[in-house]
């Protein structure tokens, strides 16, 4: 290091803060807040004469209709995290808690449920649990009864919980690791065990993960409109928002009133998590001690514990199971598995999907890539500097988790169809990269999840020792912060590539050209024909595969890391 | 650690790099002669005609954009600053008719041999040249063999027989507001019998419905997968899903219209000329005779072109499919909204009160029959009972009225047009009504049954 | 550590007497470990230890670290994976034992106070698994934080608390569920150096009042010898020596222990039989006689205290140089060759005396009689 490079002017340290928030702020406003009031502008106009009015939230909370809509929302998504947490519990737990064969395999297959393509997996999901799917055919052949698992709320739910779960799991499995072994010692040594230990200590002190992952799945099924219109059910406020603001020639303004109630309220319960978490920052680990320690299983313990996870993954995974059936069967219609089959539908599949694949690898890859540099970026600014109004930056991140994909998608249209590329001469809106920057908004949040819970784990003074040894701030997160959140920024990407990769709703208005279009749309394409179902679940099973496989490799990576630190740990400590 | 993050990082930044020469070959590609077309066809139909188009004109590159009806006209109304697509090719008439209501349809009108100006009353193209049809389509019902079998259901033959009770839970259909196809059905259907006798029947099936599906497609999809039994569909769903494998059926009712699917060109369209020869080709017999294809199976407008029909597919300009009903585009076009409204507030979003009301009256029929069917009080209680359901908000002049109709397509441009009401009010009263009186004939129906 | 602003030495002070609540209920008894092994994977950690601890004694477990006391003392608790061997609590063997079965108290390093609740709860936590009725419990609960002078301290939170008040609430949350065994692992380790002084004397004192069997874990010898009744030095999965901390100090069984406890000149060579008796040779040349050494090979163990600079050259002086010095407060410690070895020789400070400068030509006396000699 020499000497000059020791002296820094002061102004770099404290203007570069601002510098980094000014530009995030800027991507977002330009990107997100400016499209999204573009389009819910209308909410705050008079139907009849155009000027600005609070008449339509008058109607709104007027309407019976959609109160009640109000209500099976909120109960949805409440009852959601119910069931997702009655099955991210025990899997968090027993993969973090015990030696067991195979955690990484679980981790990653139970991640698979996030990477739901859109359409064809609920075609699965009616063929396997529907009022005549196969689970309901067998039932009824053989015992004369039903299950309604598929209808109204409950379906929605149902769906829901198995589709969104990961987010606890994800959340929960980071806490666990992070409490400190001796706090579960304390407690065993004064006469805890079990279930009871769980509930009193380890629960409590893994709360602000879970907390963080129940309400990422609150406000994803408060706002998620794809699951209730598939199960046809219209009577809950993201779908109201959705059928009003998409029908041909109607100019409802309570569309973009529903969508701004769905944004004001999800900010709302992100607000309400963040105090229930204020103060309980239960980062416990000292010393590197490596977490809960992982207990060896008695045989019987190991046969009821693989009985029990493998249960609930059959269960989880059960709608990509019906997706590979329908992908290899020729008819599956009114019975219980498909008539015969084939190996047609991916010879269908592969023939016209290769440039769709090519497409989503390049667009979800660089949405998980800005997205794990924005939410560093934001994560950096929130936890580490003073910025003023630093807390909104995370605030209006989080809110993309809110804004729906077709409300993203008409505003992308409204604000940048009029912009020119420089070059082409064409419409901004049209370029694919366009498409990008709309999957790393909506994906977002959920990097910027990692990253924070990344950065918490990092004590301040590593910093302080790199830019005591005179290394600048950019120079310290690049060389000691980036490389110790890496676990977290893998976690981070790989969650915003699965999910942007089926990702539909706002990719469906922004594609220009079918050249340009990605692997969901391809899919869509397929799944508005009755032939197409077939070449479809084959594209479907196709893009699970290419995650899943991309999770499971950013899985190892992290292990392999998080595995090397502890033994450096374990070698240098007493025990 | 330091040196495993190194590796880690190194994969990364090889992914990074993959990721950016897979960018630079995507830039890379350019543009010839192209023709962007905007369509809410599926592929399977939309790749036969590029493939055949493209062998007839070489020079020319067909993009196809595929957005379905309502993200297409919303694409193209968000777009029209800045306009970069050719043709709309779509099935439902109205959305052309938004499209021509906002000036974004360009003339074009030709005299082909062996098309006709109107099929029974309803005209082909647009009267004005801004759309032309290309192929007709009909409505009518669907079922799924195996379904209709284990639950001993019998096969419907009319738009009536789903009234019955033995239908119950057992009937799939979209929405008007969401499906092109479907506003034209439930307005067939108002036509043929009338708005008050019209809103009966439909409210009468849709109270034997299952569920009210999103999309168009949801109705075929659910009858495929053995969802529910009977589906209200347009012809090719039925065809096409036969074509596929799966064990359905469809008929065609005796009242049903026989629309056509379009397709237009749009206003400043940048390749005008390609467009031009794309209709060309499409309404010419031999691009006509392609809508055979099993995946397709569309009945064409050309007259010529049923030379070459497979076995099976009726030939609308024979008298193979009976059209009672002449259908008034007009009427259709001045009420769309409201029906539309009605439909969703009445139906889509009150089913489960509806389908429960309807079970009521049917068990009560049934206990009533059962009874000898001649107590006179029970009668008159299923009765009021089946009014009140069938009691609508809105009569038929009020429907077609254009102050009224007004409400729901305010275009704010104007600001001087004086509208009273909104629409979320009128949709309150409008659900405040028909909760109540579907809630009044259940009890009605169920102390009626209770009499007997 | 945030020390608060009042005192903490005057506030916090253990009790002097033992509270109603906790009295004569505690029952002393033995810990007899034999032939205890264990191993993390491929790497055995604890070597066949033998050890019996006495009811009521207060032992410590004195090695540097990786020497695997911290692991026997998870070992008789029940952490970690399952040794072979035998550890017996007053006679029963608990190998293979849950913890949570065995009521054995342990006081972690870092405390393991639970950041979600508050001191009381903390405390009662043991007293609600055992299903102590309310009443006695609010009574137990309040006589340990008595005990342990944190009374004051029940409704405030862990992080609210600085370091030696975390270690006090620890305390009372393991002895308030009476453990038949309390263990300590390095509890000084994590406070500065006062506290460390007064809190080793607070927990002699609460020992000595409970009559509890303990057993303390350091690297520290200074505090294992001040407090402890016995220790046991261990080194490599090895208990070394065991003993008196005096005994230990006196008499080590070889040049590990000589060295870990306190300073030792060790030096190599062997015996010879000369005409006066056995007299040790160290290889660089120095020769001391030795009272009853068998020949061969042995180390002889001389403290710094049992040489002494003689002024005025003395006739029985050895002559040496000083080669450095060290000023170590009470006294100064002298690094001087003699004999072709290096010595470490230590002399009482007395203040103005002022020290040696370094190459300054010295006699001293060696007392062979307090050097110990090691065979190997």
């Amino acid at each position: 290091m020499s000497s000059a490079a020791l002296r820094r002017p002061a102004l770099t340290s404290s203007f570069g803060p601002y510098l980094v928030a000014g530009a995030v702020f800027l991507f977002l406003g330009a990107f997100l807040i400016i499209p999204v009031l573009k389009v819910i502008q209308v909410a705050f106009q008079d139907p009849a004469t155009g000027s600005l009015t609070l008449v339509n939230f008058q109607d709104f909370f007027a309407s019976t209709l959609f109160r009640q809509s109000f209500f099976n929302s909120l109960y949805v998504a409440s009852m959601s995290v119910v069931f997702a947490s009655a099955v991210a519990l025990p899997l968090a737990y027993l993969t973090t808690r015990f030696n067991f064969s195979g955690s990484v395999v679980i981790q990653t297959l139970a991640f698979v449920p996030l990477i739901m393509p859109p359409f064809i997996g609920a075609v699965a999901m009616q063929l396997l649990f529907g009022s005549n799917g196969s689970l309901n055919l067998l039932l009824r052949n053989h015992f004369g009864v039903t299950l309604p698992i598929m209808e109204g709320l409950n379906g929605v739910i149902f769906v829901q919980s198995l589709h969104y779960f990961p987010f606890i799991l994800i959340n929960l499995s980071a806490s666990l690791r992070n409490i400190d072994r001796s706090m579960e010692e304390a407690a065993q040594m004064l006469g805890s065990s079990g279930l009871r230990l769980f509930r009193r200590i380890v629960f409590p002190l893994a709360m602000p993960g879970y907390i963080a992952g129940a309400s990422l799945v609150f406000v994803k099924v408060f706002d998620d409109l794809g699951t209730p219109l598939l199960l046809n059910v219209n009577t809950m406020l993201a779908p109201q928002a959705y059928l009003r603001i998409s029908s041909v020639g109607i100019s409802d303004p309570m569309g973009y009133v529903i969508s701004c109630i769905l944004i004001l309220f999800s900010i709302f319960a992100m607000w309400v998590s963040f105090l229930g978490m204020r103060g309980k920052d239960y980062s416990t680990t000292q010393k590197g001690g490596g977490g809960l320690a992982k207990r060896d299983l008695r045989p019987y313990e190991a046969a009821l514990c693989y009985l029990v996870v493998l249960s609930i993954l059959a269960i989880v995974l059960a709608p990509h199971l019906g997706l590979l059936l329908l992908s290899f069967g020729t008819i599956w219609s009114f019975s219980v598995l498909p008539d015969g089959y084939t190996l047609a539908h991916y010879e269908t599949a592969l023939t016209s999907a290769w440039g769709f694949i090519q497409n989503t690898l390049l667009y979800a890859g660089l949405a998980g890539l800005i997205d794990i540099i924005l939410g560093t970026a934001i994560a950096y600014v929130v936890m580490r500097t003073g910025v003023i109004g630093r807390k909104w930056l995370d605030y209006i991140a989080m809110a993309a988790l809110a804004v729906p994909g077709v409300v993203l998608g008409i505003g992308y249209l409204r604000v940048f169809y009029s912009v020119e590329m420089p070059g082409s001469g064409q419409p901004l809106a049209t370029w694919w990269g366009i498409i990008v920057i709309a999957l790393a908004v909506r994906r977002l949040p959920y990097a910027l999840r990692s990253c924070t819970a990344a950065l918490q784990q990092i004590s301040p003074s590593l910093e302080e020792a790199s830019e005591n040894l005179g290394a600048s701030k950019f120079a310290t997160v690049r060389r000691i912060v980036i490389p110790l959140m890496a676990g977290g920024l893998v976690a981070g990407f790989v969650t915003s590539f699965a999910t942007a990769a089926v990702e539909l709703s706002a990719t469906i208005m922004l594609v220009a050209s079918e050249r340009d279009a990605p692997l969901a749309y391809g899919l869509y394409l397929f799944m508005q024909s009755a032939a197409g179902r077939g070449p479809g679940a084959a594209l479907g099973i196709i893009a699970v595969i290419i995650v899943g496989l991309a999770t499971y490799f950013s899985h190892r990576l992290i292990d392999n890391a998080r595995r090397s630190r502890t033994d450096v740990a374990n070698n240098g400590g007493g025990h | 650690m330091p040196t495993q993050s190194r590796n880690h990082f190194r994969k990364l930044g090889l992914g990074i790099a993959a990721v950016a020469l897979l960018a630079a070959s995507q830039v890379a590609r350019a543009a010839d002669d192209r023709l962007v077309v905007v369509t809410s066809f599926p592929s399977d139909l939309t790749d036969v005609f590029k493939t055949a188009f493209m062998k007839e004109h070489p020079s020319i590159t067909v993009e196809v954009v595929n957005k379905g009806t309502s993200s297409g006209v919303k694409y193209l109304i968000e777009t029209k600053d800045n306009n970069q697509s050719d043709i709309f090719w779509a099935s439902a008439p109205d959305a052309f008719e938004v499209l021509k209501g906002q000036g974004l349809l360009a003339s074009y009108s030709k005299e082909v041999d062996g098309i006709p100006t109107d099929l029974n009353g309803y005209p082909i193209n647009d009267p004005e040249g801004k759309y032309l049809g290309f192929a007709l389509s009909g409505y009518g019902m669907m079922w799924n063999t195996r379904y209709m079998e284990a639950f001993n259901v019998p096969v419907p033959k009319e738009w009536d027989d789903l009234e019955k009770a033995e239908y119950h839970g057992h009937v799939g259909l979209s929405s008007p507001s969401r499906s092109g196809t479907t506003h034209l059905t439930i307005e067939t259907i108002l036509q043929g019998e009338g708005w008050e006798e019209g809103w009966n029947t439909v409210k009468a099936i849709s109270g034997n419905a299952k569920t009210i599906t999103e999309r168009s497609f949801g109705v075929p999809d659910g009858v495929n997968s053995g969802s529910f039994g009977i589906g209200i569909v347009i012809d090719f769903f039925g065809f096409s899903s036969k074509a596929s494998g799966f064990p359905v059926e469809f008929a065609y009712p005796s009242v049903t219209a026989l629309v056509p699917a379009n397709i237009g060109v749009v206003t400043n369209a940048p390749n005008e000329g390609p467009a031009q020869k794309f209709i060309d080709f499409l309404v010419s017999e031999k691009g006509q005779a392609l809508l055979f294809d099993p995946k397709i199976m569309r009945l064409p407008v050309n007259q010529n072109a049923y030379k070459g029909a497979p076995e099976g597919l009726p030939n609308p300009f024979d008298g193979t499919i009976k059209t009672e009903v002449q259908f008034d585009s007009e009427a259709s076009e001045r009420r769309y909204n409201v029906v539309n409204s009605l439909f969703d507030v009445m139906i889509t979003y009150r089913l489960e009160d509806l389908r429960q009301a309807t079970a009521a009256i049917q068990a009560a029929e049934k206990a009533l029959a059962e009874a000898g069917g001649d107590n006179a009080e029970v009668k008159g209680m299923i009765e009021e009972a089946r009014a009140l359901v069938n009691k609508l908000p809105v009569d038929a002049e009020q429907a077609m009225d254009a102050d009224f109709n007004a409400i729901f397509t305010v275009e704010r441009k104007e600001a001087d047009t004086k509208v009273e009401g909104r629409q979320a009010e009128i949709e309150q009263q409008w659900d405040t009504m028909v909760v109540e009186n579907y809630q009044k004939a259940r009890e009605l129906a169920e102390q009626a049954k209770a009499k007997l | 550590m945030n020390q608060t602003s009042t005192p903490i030495a005057a506030e916090t002070a253990v009790a002097e007497t033992l509270p109603d609540a906790l009295q004569n209920r505690l029952q002393p008894i033995g810990i007899d470990i034999r032939d205890l092994s264990l191993s993390f994977g491929a790497t055995q950690v604890l070597k066949g230890i033998d050890l019996k601890i006495e009811p009521g004694e207060f032992f410590a477990f004195l090695g540097p670290s990786g020497s695997g006391k911290s692991t026997l003392l998870r070992a008789i608790a029940g952490f970690g994976p399952t040794p072979k061997g035998t550890i017996a609590l007053d006679g029963q063997d608990v190998v293979g034992l849950a913890p949570w079965k065995r009521n054995v108290g342990m006081v972690f390093q870092n405390y393991a106070l639970w950041p979600h609740m508050s001191v009381a709860r903390n405390v009662a936590y043991g007293l609600d698994e055992r299903r102590v009725p309310k009443r006695e419990s609010v009574a137990r609960v309040n006589a340990a934080l008595e005990l342990v002078g944190m009374r004051q301290y029940a409704d405030r939170y862990p992080s609210q608390l600085s370091g030696g008040q975390q270690q006090r609430v620890a305390l009372a949350r393991t002895i308030v569920v009476e453990p038949r065994v309390l263990l300590l692992d390095e509890p000084l380790s994590n406070l500065d150096a006062n506290l460390r002084v007064q809190m080793r004397q607070d927990l002699l004192k609460l020992q000595r009042r409970l009559g509890i069997t303990t057993i303390f874990v350091t690297h520290d010898q200074e505090e294992a010898n001040t407090i402890c009744d016995r220790i046991a030095v261990m080194a490599d999965g090895v208990v070394q020596q065991i003993g008196k901390p005096d005994d230990v100090y006196d008499n080590p069984a070889n040049s590990f222990v000589a060295n870990f406890l306190g300073t030792a000149n060790v030096l190599e060579g062997h015996v010879e039989k000369a005409a006066s008796g056995p007299v040790f040779r160290s290889a660089g040349g120095l020769e001391l006689p030795c009272g009853d050494g068998k020949a061969g090979a042995a180390k002889l163990v001389l403290r710094p205290q049992s040489i002494a600079f003689v002024d005025g050259g003395a006739a029985d002086g050895l002559q040496g140089r000083v080669r450095s010095a060290e000023f170590l407060g009470g006294m100064i410690r002298y690094l001087v060759d003699v004999g072709g070895e290096a010595l470490l020789v230590d002399e009482l400070h007395a203040r103005g005396s002022g020290r040696r400068r370094e190459g300054e030509a010295v006699h001293v006396r060696i007392n062979h009689e307090q050097a110990v000699l090691i065979h190997r």
